[in-house]
């Protein structure tokens, strides 16, 4: 995942392409990577906060413009379940990944490593040319 | 620091969240904005502890700003709605641009434009008018075709047509623009020949127009102002055949001098209807008179009135046919020149496909 980022991003830099475009197509490529972090991460039990600060920490910082709606869709989806509780004196929604989330995952995970092997060779290739 | 300073860092966190919460669906505002809250108090309390003071009001702000507009955070929260969703969008494209361009925009400039301007004692006023018109019937046929379409969206027959498709509705591919072939051109070169051999002998000969008639009808004097432009007009005919025969290779010429020939023919026979209206009524023989050797009777006006009316009723449907032919014609070139830009795709590559 990251790699592909790099790459993507140094093609922008070193073509002076279109900054919007750029924005635009780094957008396109994180989308469908996020989901597969948030439900990484959703193996065990968090709060949207230290869910965002996780994900931040391992280098994939999401605005809470993006995780909100997204984690809402997982759940109608019905990828992932919720509850509000109390902690530290305040009310916070956990998420965790539900049965079917989890199957789902595993799947997507296959595809995301198929697509990376493949992303791998094909920019191996290139780079060869 | 004052209990009021204090406050209006969390008043602007109260606004901001207040700010959100008009924008989302009713149903879901309680739950997204508590969520929503819980995430922003969090970042506050991170702030300040990291700070150990309380947040200024410009630091609240810089979080507030960095999550980003109310409206837009809201709308996160929404299912995508589209009046007219990217799959009918083409379609919808197509059929706007077929109606206005191709049809509201030919009826206004050869028939309802004609019919307010030319009767008009004002001239530019009834153009004018002609104009606001255009733009009224031009925002109510685009505003009637996005209802269409939008319906149609909503209803999901959109999805229906796009998804049932198959070998026989693939459009057929465009026919690669021929010259004409060089029997043709000779053919019609020895036609345009032939009409200006008739035109030369036909005053001198009235027989040729007139037939039978011809004995006791004669041409009117109007035809003595037009007689030249028309020779004219066939003599330009012959001079555009004969270029097609010598450069045939000059395939933007037919269509382009077949337009000049249909814009310049609808001029003459313009000033000819306008003149032929000017003809006092009591006398109104415009295109044939009796003969002077013919003795004047009731049936034989009659019939000088009846052929008079038939060659303007003639001559207007010629007008109304060449202004569509030069419709089309405009139409034709266009599409000739856009061919001949590099960004237009050859037939014949796609074929190779």
């Amino acid at each position: 995942m990251y790699h592909t980022v790099c790459v993507v991003h140094y093609m922008a830099n070193s073509n002076g392409a279109n900054p919007d475009l750029f924005e635009t197509l780094r957008l396109e490529l994180r989308r469908g990577c996020l989901v597969l972090a948030v439900l990484a991460r959703l193996k065990t039990e968090h709060y949207g906060y230290t869910l965002r600060k996780s994900l931040s920490d391992a280098g994939l910082a999401i605005d809470e413009g993006t995780l909100y709606p997204l984690l809402r869709r997982l759940e109608t989806q019905g990828l992932l379940v919720s509850s509000w509780r109390e902690e530290d004196k305040r009310n916070k929604r956990f998420y965790r990944m539900s049965p079917e989330g989890e199957r789902v995952f595993a799947q997507l995970l296959e595809e995301w490593k198929s697509i990376n092997a493949s992303l791998d060779r094909t920019l191996q290739e290139a780079g060869r040319l | 620091m004052s209990t009021a300073s204090k406050s209006k860092p969390n008043e602007l966190l109260e606004r901001y969240l207040y700010g959100v919460k008009f924008w989302l669906p009713k149903k879901q505002q309680a739950d997204i904005i508590a969520e929503l809250s819980e995430d922003l108090r969090s970042q506050v309390e991170d702030k300040e502890t990291e700070l150990g003071r309380p947040l200024d009001e410009d630091e609240m702000l810089a979080i507030l700003k960095r999550c980003g507009n109310p409206i837009v955070v809201a709308s996160r929260y929404r299912p995508q709605t589209q009046l007219i969703g990217p799959a009918l969008f083409p379609i919808y494209e197509f059929v706007l641009k077929l109606v206005l361009l191709w049809v509201l925009l030919p009826i206004f400039i050869v028939i309802v434009g004609p019919a307010l301007i030319l009767p008009a004692t004002n001239h530019v006023g009834a153009f004018f008018g002609v104009l606001g018109t255009l733009w009224t019937a031009f925002f109510n046929t685009a505003a009637i075709v996005t209802l269409v379409f939008a319906v149609l969206e909503r209803t999901g027959a959109a999805l229906d047509m796009t998804e049932k498709w198959g070998k026989c509705s693939l459009p057929p591919l465009p026919k690669r623009p021929q010259p004409p072939s060089t029997t043709h051109s000779i053919f019609e070169l020895v036609f345009a020949l032939i009409g200006i051999f008739w035109l030369l002998a036909v005053r001198h000969y009235p027989f040729l127009l007139l037939g039978p008639l011809s004995t006791f009808l004669t041409p009117a004097p109007l035809w003595n102002t037009f007689y030249w432009p028309l020779v004219v007009l066939a003599c330009l005919s012959l001079v555009r055949h004969l270029i097609q025969v010598a450069r045939p290779e000059l395939t933007w010429f037919p269509p382009a001098s077949q337009l000049f020939s249909t814009v310049v023919g609808l001029v003459v026979l313009k000033y000819l209807i306008d003149a032929a209206s000017r003809t006092p009524s009591g006398e109104w023989h415009p295109f044939v008179m009796l003969a002077n050797s013919v003795q004047t009777t009731g049936q034989l006006t009659r019939v000088v009135a009846i052929v008079n009316v038939s060659i303007l009723l003639a001559m207007a449907g010629t007008w109304l046919g060449l202004s569509i032919a030069a419709a089309i014609q405009a139409g034709q070139l266009v599409r000739h020149f856009r061919r001949r830009t590099p960004s237009a795709i050859d037939p014949a590559l796609l074929r190779l496909f």
